[in-house]
């Protein structure tokens, strides 16, 4: 790997870390956050309450989801790119964005404005399926050069 | 239904050893051991022209449709 790569695949993984701080800041203010939600937006506490468990929801997609993106980039720093456990990780990631997705659907029973963050999470589960399902073929095609003399 | 290939025993007819072979042609040995045990899923002009120029064969000594 040349200098480029190496620093990109560092600035991916020192993504994966800032965004699990900001998820552990959300997880952390989850109270305040549905406080202020509670005071500011409708005043109803049952929907302080519901926004707390739809925090808490995607949360554990959103930890499941970067615990495998850091293992991902693990693998790809040592140059295993194209491997069926890098596929099964993705498919883990893109499981983990539609249920996302799913929850913020259902949250928009209370809150309308969840449609967008469904949107943007669905959106995001279909593309990692996508690439998924490229780096399927791809396998399929170095396994075929591989066996190629 | 497979294409079999007959390397060994054209290598036997010509009484040439594996890694005598592989130098030849120019593959290396373990290249040529996937070759002969069937598990290649493709064979290159290059590497079968080399083959047959070898073991002074045609393709068709070396490849085998099977039902």
């Amino acid at each position: 790997m040349n200098w480029t790569k190496d620093r990109s695949v560092a600035l991916s993984r020192v993504c994966v870390v800032l965004f699990a701080l900001c998820l552990a800041a959300l997880d952390g203010g989850a109270y305040r956050l549905s406080q202020w939600f509670v005071r500011y937006r409708f005043g109803n506490r049952q929907l302080g309450v519901l926004l707390m468990v739809s925090i808490y929801a995607g949360s554990v997609f959103a930890w499941v989801c970067l615990y495998q993106l850091w293992r991902l980039l693990g693998r790809v720093r040592g140059g295993a790119v194209f491997d069926a456990e890098n596929v099964y990780r993705m498919r883990v990631v893109s499981w983990c964005c539609l249920s996302a997705a799913a929850v913020c659907l259902l949250s928009t029973a209370y809150y309308l404005p969840f449609v967008f963050v469904a949107v943007a999470a669905g959106f995001m589960g279909l593309v990692v399926r996508i690439v998924k399902n490229a780096f399927q073929q791809a396998i399929a095609m170095k396994d075929e050069l591989e066996l190629t003399v | 239904m497979e294409i079999r290939i007959n390397l060994d025993v054209m290598m036997a007819k010509r009484k040439i050893s594996g890694g005598e072979l592989a130098e030849r042609v120019g593959i290396t040995p373990a290249n040529l051991s996937i070759l002969k045990t069937g598990k290649a899923k493709a064979i290159r002009f290059s590497t079968l022209m080399a083959l047959c120029h070898e073991l002074q064969c045609q393709p068709g000594d070396l490849l085998e449709f099977q039902e």
